[in-house]
């Protein structure tokens, strides 16, 4: 059944969209994941045009996120505080970062530059999620999980300090500004919740307890998807609603059985798969940059 | 004879599982009364939930130590004010997964509890999860009698009825 994309310009097969849905759905249930980093390749690989993948990705990792977050924030474990300024940052960082997909647009840059962003990013991500678990599953039982100190830096010694009661912290707003204003601008081009940097980010970097980590990172990727989706929509032009709406529904589909079957496998073999998924994933979108095009030129109306 | 139910006296262990609803104070402080004036032990389980999926196998595993550290630290707290009552240590046990599996586990693990001690919570809402699974559905599976002490019991009634 061949299906119209009105803002995509193509006619895709609307049982593949909700299949790719569906896929996607059940992978981010499965891992708890948000997903955004798996759709917006696959539809870059089906032939939808980047700024449409990319908002499409951003606009599932919304859906993904909302319910994990209301889970987190009925359990009290979301600092709303840092959650603020995280988002303020992120904020900032998508209007940026729109700002630069936008003007690669106009370079006609855009599919080269997401599809690169995405190589080495998923790449070097993916490496060290395989090196972690396997190592992790060589040591099992062997060992206690890295300690961090309490340390003072010189993040300390930056002005602008608030107290983040949740997290028992005493810091600098900047820091947080910083991570949130990174993970937006990511999030613009790659339409994704970039939730796997963030969360280290907040542990390493800011010291936030493991506990309100969850729940605070998945307040700043619905709120910065959010944004990302709404300004992609305004700036390029880039929300396919037609498309949204059949990979909702088997998103919607799909990432219940992925929840239901995450919570019989668990451990070191899941985070395996995930790492060599990503790493597939990024090893596909190279070789579509790398292989000789089936048409050398194509042909469309001038920009 | 008298002998020997002397020593199965001393050998019993009173189970309490530390949640975070408001009446565990009491049913904590019924376990300790009957300890303190029948003889036994107290046990403190917590069970902590088990880490959700992330992605990064050392934050996973961070979050598990967190996870139990704080357990240990609220049990060894209230290990003192048990101290206190009985003049004996607790025995403390942090699990990781279901209350009530865990609960239903430790039992038919552990042959040396007793008895297990839940407070009733006293708003509407019922009594409380554990109790509502243990008397209903998975109270089959259960491997020790179980007390059920009304959360709306002050001090004095407490030291009454014990």
């Amino acid at each position: 059944m061949e299906i119209y994309l009105p803002i995509a310009e193509m006619s895709v097969n609307a049982f593949l969209l909700v299949g790719i849905g569906f896929g996607v759905g059940w992978l981010s249930g499965l891992f708890g994941v948000g997903g955004g980093f798996l759709l917006t390749p696959l539809l870059i690989l089906i032939g939808v045009p980047s700024h449409v993948a990319v908002a499409s990705g951003a606009n599932q990792t919304m859906g993904a996120s909302v319910s994990g977050l209301i889970a987190q924030a009925r359990r009290d474990n979301v600092d709303w505080l840092m959650g603020a300024v995280l988002v303020v940052g992120g904020a900032l960082g998508t209007v940026v970062g729109v700002q630069l997909f936008a003007w690669l647009k106009r370079l006609g840059q855009v599919d080269t530059a997401v599809s690169l962003f995405y190589v080495v990013v998923l790449g070097v991500v993916g490496t060290l999620m395989v090196m972690e678990s396997v190592r992790a599953i060589f040591r099992r039982r062997g060992g206690r999980a890295a300690r961090r100190l309490h340390q003072h830096s010189w993040a300390h010694g930056l002005p602008l300090k608030l107290r983040f009661r949740k997290s028992r912290l005493y810091m600098s707003a900047l820091p947080p500004l910083g991570i949130g204003f990174g993970i937006g601008l990511l999030s613009a081009i790659m339409g994704v919740g970039g939730g796997f940097m963030l969360v280290p980010a907040m542990i390493y970097l800011l010291g936030m307890p493991t506990a309100v980590v969850i729940g605070t990172s998945l307040f700043q990727v619905v709120c910065v998807t959010a944004s990302v989706t709404m300004l992609q929509a305004i700036q390029v032009g880039g929300v396919d609603i037609v498309l949204t709406l059949l990979l909702l529904v088997g998103g919607v589909a799909g990432a219940q059985f992925g929840a239901a079957m995450g919570g019989r496998l668990r451990g070191e073999e899941t985070r395996v798969l995930l790492g060599l998924l990503v790493l597939a994933v990024a090893g596909s979108l190279l070789w579509d940059l790398l292989s000789v095009p089936e048409q050398l030129f194509s042909v469309g109306p001038g920009t | 004879m008298p002998e020997a139910s002397d020593r199965a006296r001393r050998d019993r262990v009173f189970l309490v599982v530390v949640d975070d609803s408001a009446e565990r104070e009491v049913a904590l402080k019924y376990a300790a009364l009957r300890v303190k004036k029948s003889g036994g032990r107290v046990a403190l389980l917590r069970v902590v939930e088990p880490v959700e999926q992330v992605e990064w196998a050392g934050i996973g595993a961070m979050m598990a130590e967190e996870r139990r550290e704080e357990a240990e630290a609220l049990l060894s707290g209230l290990a003192a004010q048990v101290q206190a009552t009985t003049g004996g240590l607790p025995i403390l046990i942090v699990r990781e997964g279901k209350p009530v599996e865990e609960v239903l586990a430790l039992l038919e693990e552990d042959p040396r509890i007793s008895i297990l001690v839940l407070a009733s919570a006293t708003g509407s809402g019922g009594p409380g999860p554990l109790i509502t699974a243990l008397a209903g559905k998975a109270g089959g599976r259960l491997r020790a009698p179980m007390t059920i002490v009304p959360g709306s019991l002050d001090d004095k009634e407490l030291d009454r009825v014990t």
